[in-house]
Formats: structure tokens, sequence, C-alpha cells
């Protein structure tokens, strides 16, 4: 077992047990903490991948980021393990059913196929200066338009978050 | 290619407009132009697509090499767009029909909410994004063309901010979009390890019954929930009713009708062109999402009382026809019946929006004796109707003849074709439930605004254009 195996071996565990921990903990800021060892552990992988870019963005983006907001919510709104909504047995038999189909599905679907995956070690597609050359060459257009996409967020933030003006008829009204 | 870089720029006019044009009549008349300004230009692109001067003019400036030899589909930007007639023709019908719904509907925006410039502008957003799923030859610009035409939904269904059920409409979209976004790329995900590109022909050499690779199946299937759920198809279907009942009513209008055909557009590509020839693997797998789609979408439109909320169900029933045009993997009308049906659906589902934002009271009983009130609107209604019932003479008829020709020349699915005709005869049931309502009840129904002289002319225009389609099919349809 060289030290490519004991670390993918690690980390999967890791991933694995982690984003059960996710899902089974019963206070959401503990979910949250346990996110963010997820996002570590893929981290990970992507490094014994060779793309250490995506590695670093993944931490700066996800973990950093994404999940510092994401407590910040959890915590302006107290959630805590009492308020957590019960749900029905049916509901909790239907989920495991459903759930459980698609992961048989995909489990089918990933033991069948043939495994002529890429070669992790030798490939260096994944550092930046090979993602810059593709990003603005061959996907120039999906990197280009995606522009697009965030003017419309942007619009977005302004048309949800900024303050109606309120005619003085009305406002009599709300007050 | 120039409708998707004219209606980029034309949403940025639109946010300029915004921040220096204070008066909202300005901002919708400057709106209704521009609109009317890119149908032009999609005409004009049309019309010149064989002419080869402009074309090999607009390569030499985009800096590609004329590799289609002077013949069309155009190959653009490293083959992640490939345009050929048949998308610039659904790329222009679709935009004639955003320019009726802007001078039919677009005078109401200003009731939504302040932000009226906004409003267009994300409008002609989401334009874009139907332009690129029309002309997607990769999986990333099928994905990002979904994103561009999902986010600003999602803005304009909570954009009554002041209504709690379309802030509800708003973040229930979003919640369920982005779920459905993360099942699209899981499914993309798998089909790029099973074929190895994201090249939608380039895919297709890969993916043959001998030696189908399981994972490429599973991407499919997962494709086709992600894209089933943003057309609302059956099991898929849960968000519609509610996001479409709380969505204003200027903007339902848009997210059911257009939106709609573009994503069918997509769909349709995709599991004609690339996964054509393994179709055995999920045919049958469509064809019950279809039948659950006709059975939940007709059944439950019976039971409603609101006759937004009927539309919202009539929204789903319909896209179970539209699904047929998928079915027919095999069948050159399909590409016709999509067209078809995308126009004649748009043109009279817009249409019965916009008599439904002039009334006050959207339940049936709001409609009642709407005859005697203004007879010119229940007259136009009633065609409206009838064409999404599928009467003769009318689009829907055709439309519906056209997919479901597609299937019956594949000939194995006749017992799917029985049972969409009786469904069709359901619908019957609750469209002329609003029919009965505005004739021979009685009642003083109330409207919201004046029907103005514009409005009149418009809805004649529009009712006029119904009939043609049910008359004419042919002058819609791309000529050989």
């Amino acid at each position: 077992m060289d030290i490519y195996s004991i670390l993918f071996w690690f980390l999967s565990a890791m991933a694995v047990g982690s984003a059960l921990g996710v899902i089974l903990s019963r206070n959401p800021v503990n979910s949250v903490m346990f996110l963010i060892l997820t996002f570590f552990a893929i981290s990970g992988h992507y490094i014994i991948m060779n793309a250490q870019f995506l590695a670093v963005v993944n931490i700066i983006v996800y973990a950093g980021a994404i999940m510092v907001l994401f407590l910040f919510v959890i915590m302006l709104m107290n959630l805590n393990a009492d308020v957590e909504p019960q749900k029905g047995m049916m509901i909790q038999l239907a989920g495991v059913i459903s759930g459980g189909t698609l992961f048989l599905v995909i489990l089918m679907g990933l033991t069948t196929a043939k495994s002529e995956l890429i070669d992790t070690k030798s490939s260096d597609i994944g550092l930046i200066s090979n993602l810059g050359k593709v990003l603005f060459t061959k996907f120039a257009l999906p990197f280009e338009i995606s522009s697009v996409l965030f003017l419309s967020a942007m619009i977005g933030a302004v048309v949800i978050g900024k303050k109606e003006h309120i005619p003085a008829s009305e406002k009599a009204e709300i007050v | 290619m120039t409708a998707i870089i004219a209606t980029t720029v034309f949403g940025i006019i639109m946010m300029f407009t915004g921040l220096f044009v204070d008066n909202k009549k300005t901002v919708s008349s400057i709106a209704a132009v521009l609109f009317v300004a890119l149908l032009g230009i999609n005409i004009m692109e049309l019309s010149d697509a064989t002419g080869p001067a402009l074309r090999s003019m607009t390569l030499s400036l985009l800096g590609t090499a004329d590799n289609t030899n002077g013949a069309f589909p155009q190959l653009l930007f490293n083959n992640m767009l490939r345009i050929d007639k048949m998308s610039m023709w659904f790329g222009t019908a679709m935009t004639a029909c955003t320019a009726l719904y802007i001078l039919l509907i677009g005078k109401e925006f200003r009731k939504v909410g302040t932000h009226v410039a906004e409003y267009f502008a994300l409008i002609f957003f989401i334009l874009c994004g139907l332009y690129i799923l029309t002309a997607y030859n990769s999986m990333l610009m099928l994905f990002i063309g979904i994103e561009i035409m999902s986010i600003p939904q999602y803005v304009l269904a909570g954009s009554d901010k002041r209504n709690l059920k379309s802030s509800e409409a708003s973040l229930k979209y979003f919640l369920m979009g982005a779920f459905s976004t993360g099942i699209l790329l899981m499914g993309i995900t798998l089909l790029y390890g099973a074929t190895r590109t994201f090249n939608v022909t380039e895919m297709v050499p890969m993916l043959h019954s001998e030696s189908l690779n399981p994972l490429a199946i599973s991407g499919i299937v997962f494709i086709m929930v992600a894209l089933g759920f943003k057309v609302s198809a059956a099991p898929m279907h849960t968000w519609t009713p509610d996001v479409y009942d709380g969505t204003p009513t200027a903007f339902t209008a848009f997210m059911a009708t257009i939106v709609k055909a573009g994503v069918f557009f997509a769909f349709l590509r995709l599991f004609h062109v690339s996964f054509g020839n393994i179709s055995e693997h999920w045919l049958m797998i469509l064809a019950i999402v279809t039948a659950l789609t006709l059975l939940i979408g007709n059944v439950t439109a019976v039971y409603q009382q609101s006759v937004k909320r009927m539309l919202a169900y009539s929204s789903i029933a319909q896209a179970g026809f539209m699904l047929f045009s998928v079915l027919a993997v095999s069948s050159n009308i399909a590409w016709n019946g999509i067209i078809l049906y995308g126009v004649a659906y748009s043109v009279a589902t817009i249409g019965v929006f916009a008599v439904l934002v002039k009334m006050k009271d959207y339940t049936y009983d709001g409609f009642n004796g709407l005859a005697k009130k203004n007879p010119l609107l229940a007259f136009v209604t009633t065609i409206f109707l009838f064409s999404l019932a599928g009467i003769p003479l009318t689009g829907g008829f055709m439309a519906k003849y056209y997919v479901l020709l597609a299937v019956m020349h594949q000939g194995n699915m006749m017992w799917l074709v029985i049972f969409a005709l009786l469904m069709a005869a359901i619908s019957v049931y609750y469209y002329f439930r609003v029919i009965i309502a505005m004739y021979f009840k009685q009642g003083d129904p109330e409207l919201t605004s004046e029907v103005t002289m514009g409005d009149q002319v418009l809805l004649i225009a529009t009712t006029i254009i119904v009939i043609l389609l049910g008359v004419m099919p042919h002058w819609f349809l791309m000529p050989a």
C-alpha cells in the first residue's frame, strides 16, 4: 500500500464520516462544522488528484466564505435541537425508500462501469496555468457568458433587497 | 449569435434606464421599443442566414474560421454553439411571443413594484438564456443557459415584496430550482464520465446499445429528472401550482409560456440528437412521466376554484402534450411539433393572462357575467380557451395534432396517444367552466383597469394569430 492509497482511504473515510455527521447531528451548528470538515476532506482529494487550484478555491469559497455565512444565519436564527420540526413516520419511510432506491441505482452504475478512469498521478490538467489556458480558449464562451448570470443575480439583489418607496397614502395604513 | 449579444446589451440598457428615467411609463415605452427592435434583429438574422455576405462578415468579426463550408449549421466558439435554421426559427418565434407579451401585459409591471426597468432587464436576460438553449452544442452551455433562464425567474417570482405569497413562491422556486440544478449537474458529470466529452454531437458515437456504460444511463435519467423539473413534468411538478399562483400575474404569464417552451426545445434537442440512438433505454420512463403529467395536470385542474391556479395546472397538462414531441425520437415532425405547440400554447396562454390581469377576482365567480359587461373580453377569452382545449380551427388543435401525429408515426405508443386524447377531453371541462361563467351566469365582474383602445386592438390581433395558427399552421413552420 503506497502513500497515495493510504491518503485516499483516509480522506474518503473522513469525507463519508463527516458527511454522515452533517445529517445525523441534532445541533445545526455541529452540522455546519461537519460540513466544513467534509469540504476539507474533498479538498484533500483534489490535491491527491494534482488539482491544487481547485483545492484552494474549494477551501476559500466553500469552507471560508459560504460556511461562515451559513453559520451566521444559523446563529442569528437561534436554531437548536428543540425547535427542529418532527417528521411523521410515513415521511421518514418514504424518504428512506426513495433515497435508498437512488443509492442502489447509482451504486449499480458505479460498480458495473468500466473503470478506465484518468491517471491521477501523471496528469497536470488541474494546475492553474492549464486551467487558465482552457478557460480563455476552449471554454471562453461559457466563461464570458456567465457574466449575464451574475448581472441578473445583481439585479435580483437590488430588486429584492432595496427598500420600496411606499406612497404616503399607503404608509398610513401600514403604521 | 447577434440575438444573444443584442438581448444582453438591451438588458444593460434597461438597467441604465432605471437609473436615469424616473417615469415608469417612459420606461415601459422604451422597453417595448427595445423588444420590437430585438424581434427585428432576430428576423434580420433569420433572413440573412442564407445570405453569404453577412455570414462571412460576422464570422470574421468573431474570429472563427468558416469551417462549415458556407452552409448551416454554424458552429461557433469551439463548438460551444451550433446555430442552425431550426434554432433561429424557434428563437425568432419565441421573441415574437415575448414582444406580444410585453405589448399586452408590459404595462401591468408598474403595479407590481417600483423597479420596473429592472423587471424588463431580467426578461431580456431570460431571453438570452433562451437563445443559448436553442443553440447549445455543449453540456456546459445547456447548464449555463438553464441557469441564466432560472435565476431571473426566482427574482421575478418574489418581486411583489408586500405580498407574502409572492415571497413564498420565490423562496420555494429558488430552493427547489437549486436542488434540480444539482441533479442536472450530477447527470452531466456522470455522462461526462461515460463519454469523456461535453459535446452534444461528439458523444453520440460513445452512446450505442451494445456497449453502453451504465454511468451514461444514470446520467440520462438524472438529466431527464432535472429538465422534467424545469418543464414541470409530473413527479417533479409539485412546485408549479404554488409558484405560479404566488408570482405576480404579469410574470406568471411569461414563466408559464415562453420559458417553458424554451426548455422544451433544449430537452428535445438533447434527447433527439445525443440520446436518440439509445432511445430504448429511456423511452419507457419518459412515456410513464408523460402519462402521469397528463393525468395529474388534468385531473387536479378540475378541482381548482381560482382561474390562475387552474391555469397553473393546465400548464402542467400542456407540458404533458409537449413531452410527446420528445417521445417521437424517430420522427421528423417532432421539431415542427414543438415549434407549433410552443407558439400556439404561448400565444393563447398569454392572451388568457392578459384578460386575467384585468380582473379583480381570480375565482371562477369573478368571471360571472363578463360577456354582458365587456363582450369583447369575453369573446377573446373564449377563443384562447378553445385553443388551449384543442378545439379545431384554433392553434391548439393543430399543435396537438402535430405532436400526437409525430408519436403515431413511430407506431409503438398508441396507448399513450389514446390516453392523451381522453385527457384532452377532461381538459375541456375546466376550460369551459370559465366560458360558462362568462356567458351563462349573472354577475358584475370588476375590472382593475380600463380596457383601452390599444388593448382591444392587441387582443383582437392575438385572437387572429390563434385562429391563423389553426387554419394556416404551415405559415408558422420553417419553410423546408
